[in-house]
């Protein structure tokens, strides 16, 4: 794991859990209020370690790993395209 | 299953919406009167007469002194919500009295209980001081929002969307480039967001406020007491200037954006937002400068925020959305506010038409 960076420490209270940004690149870096540690590629994997505490798995979940994508929203369909933005030939 | 969080205190108004007029205000799905007493603290009760559910707030409806006189037959309530005069008999029906709301006013905010009176005391009511201190200048309004307020949360959590959507008054390219750091109390339910920015365009916002020319350290500090009380401590200087060792701050300039994100129903929000200033506390121009701007910017998100809301309520529950590293402060704030709607939820007494089904 990367030391380049800690979160920011503002808050103050007994169980407060941290997530940075690691500069120059896409990785967070997330801190419990335990102490453990454990860097991730999204914040949905990194928060769902956090909160698994005090039973953090031993790696972030990353994104697009594991199982195929489970459902691709479909794409926008244009019914007509004569209405569609952009010039138009005049309708007859 | 409601969106709105029970049991919390909310902004209902600004205290000086609130005077010796009635004045009616729908809070978190519930129609409520607010009206000051004649030694000039704020009531707040249920705005439906219990006689025929004429709105007491719609004039002819009145205030005489420490009373409210329902305009339609003239049923006459004190200002703890209690019948006092019916017309035509003596009797006053012992059931005649207005549900009776907790009210605050603190920083300059009229702020209500929603959900068990009983539970207001445990309930701690977050604090925007700057926003009648001395030492800070304060402009405010209210923009009405068409969009549920779990939106406006998820807007102001990610402030990368200054870039997009607000460019050219308060967005720059650093702000959507400028990596973040997210803290979570979970004993205090609050949510901590940092941005900063060490060499940044200055945008007209502060530009013309501060006087700054050149770039800027830009800081953004978001503290969101959910669910309702939105804080953005920003501070500006000229590139390289920071605040002292021992914390002093002589050469920054400090704007206190405060949003109070109050749901008027499933579907709408009060959109109440302030902002405090430490420095050109006499110049009218500034302070017309950045009502005017922060308005300009607060209808661009209704504006956008009423499109989405348009889309969403059009599509099925668990619509697909995707989350990156610029939202890990908004998904924090939603898990606390879910949390919140379960617990406050569970402390609603249960009704009789659902103790009858048992």
């Amino acid at each position: 794991m990367r030391e380049t960076v800690a979160p920011t420490r503002v808050l103050d209270g007994d169980r407060v859990t941290r997530v940075a940004w690691l500069p120059g690149s896409d990785r967070l870096l997330g801190e419990c209020s335990c102490g453990s540690r454990a860097e991730g590629g999204d914040p949905i994997g990194m928060w769902e370690w956090l909160l698994a505490h005090p039973d953090h798995p031993a790696q972030v979940t990353e994104p697009d790993s594991g199982a195929p994508v489970a459902h691709v929203p479909p794409p926008h369909r244009v019914l007509r395209p004569e209405q569609a933005a952009g010039p138009r030939t005049p309708l007859r | 299953m409601t969106s709105i969080v029970r049991n919390q205190w909310y902004v209902a108004a600004y205290g000086r919406e609130i005077g010796r007029e009635v004045f009616g205000r729908t809070i978190c799905g519930e129609s409520i009167l607010f009206w000051r007493r004649e030694d000039g603290t704020v009531t707040a009760m249920s705005d439906r007469c219990v006689h025929r559910r004429f709105p007491l707030s719609e004039k002819p409806s009145h205030l005489v002194g420490d009373t409210v006189v329902c305009g339609y037959h003239g049923f006459t309530y004190d200002a703890d919500g209690t019948c006092v005069a019916v017309p035509g008999q003596t009797r006053v029906p012992r059931t005649a009295r207005l549900r009776s709301y907790p009210v605050v006013e603190q920083d300059s905010f009229v702020w209500v209980f929603i959900g068990d009176d009983d539970r207001s005391d445990t309930v701690p009511i977050p604090r925007a001081p700057w926003l009648g201190q001395d030492g800070y200048t304060t402009v405010s309004g209210m923009e009405p929002l068409a969009a549920r307020a779990s939106l406006l949360v998820d807007n102001l959590m990610d402030l990368s969307h200054e870039t997009y959507l607000h460019g050219g008054y308060i967005g720059t390219p650093e702000v959507a480039n400028t990596p973040i750091t997210t803290e979570v109390d979970e004993d205090a339910q609050v949510v901590y967001v940092s941005r900063h920015m060490d060499d940044a365009d200055c945008p007209p916002f502060y530009a013309t406020s501060t006087g700054i020319q050149g770039r800027i350290v830009r800081w953004q500090d978001i503290e969101f007491h959910p669910p309702c009380l939105y804080l953005l401590h920003s501070r500006v200087a000229p590139v390289g200037v920071l605040p002292n060792a021992d914390g002093t701050d002589p050469d920054g300039f400090h704007v206190e954006v405060v949003y109070a994100i109050t749901p008027e129903t499933e579907h709408s929000t009060h959109d109440f937002w302030a902002v405090a200033r430490d420095f050109a506390l006499e110049d009218e121009g500034v302070s017309d400068f950045l009502r005017e701007s922060n308005r300009t910017v607060v209808l661009q998100d209704v504006v956008a925020l009423d499109a989405l809301e348009r889309v969403l309520a059009g599509e099925p529950d668990g619509y697909q959305e995707l989350s990156i590293n610029i939202d890990t402060g908004g998904l924090a704030a939603r898990r606390i506010i879910a949390a919140q709607a379960a617990a406050g939820a569970e402390q609603v007494p249960d009704s009789p038409a659902t103790l009858a089904s048992r």
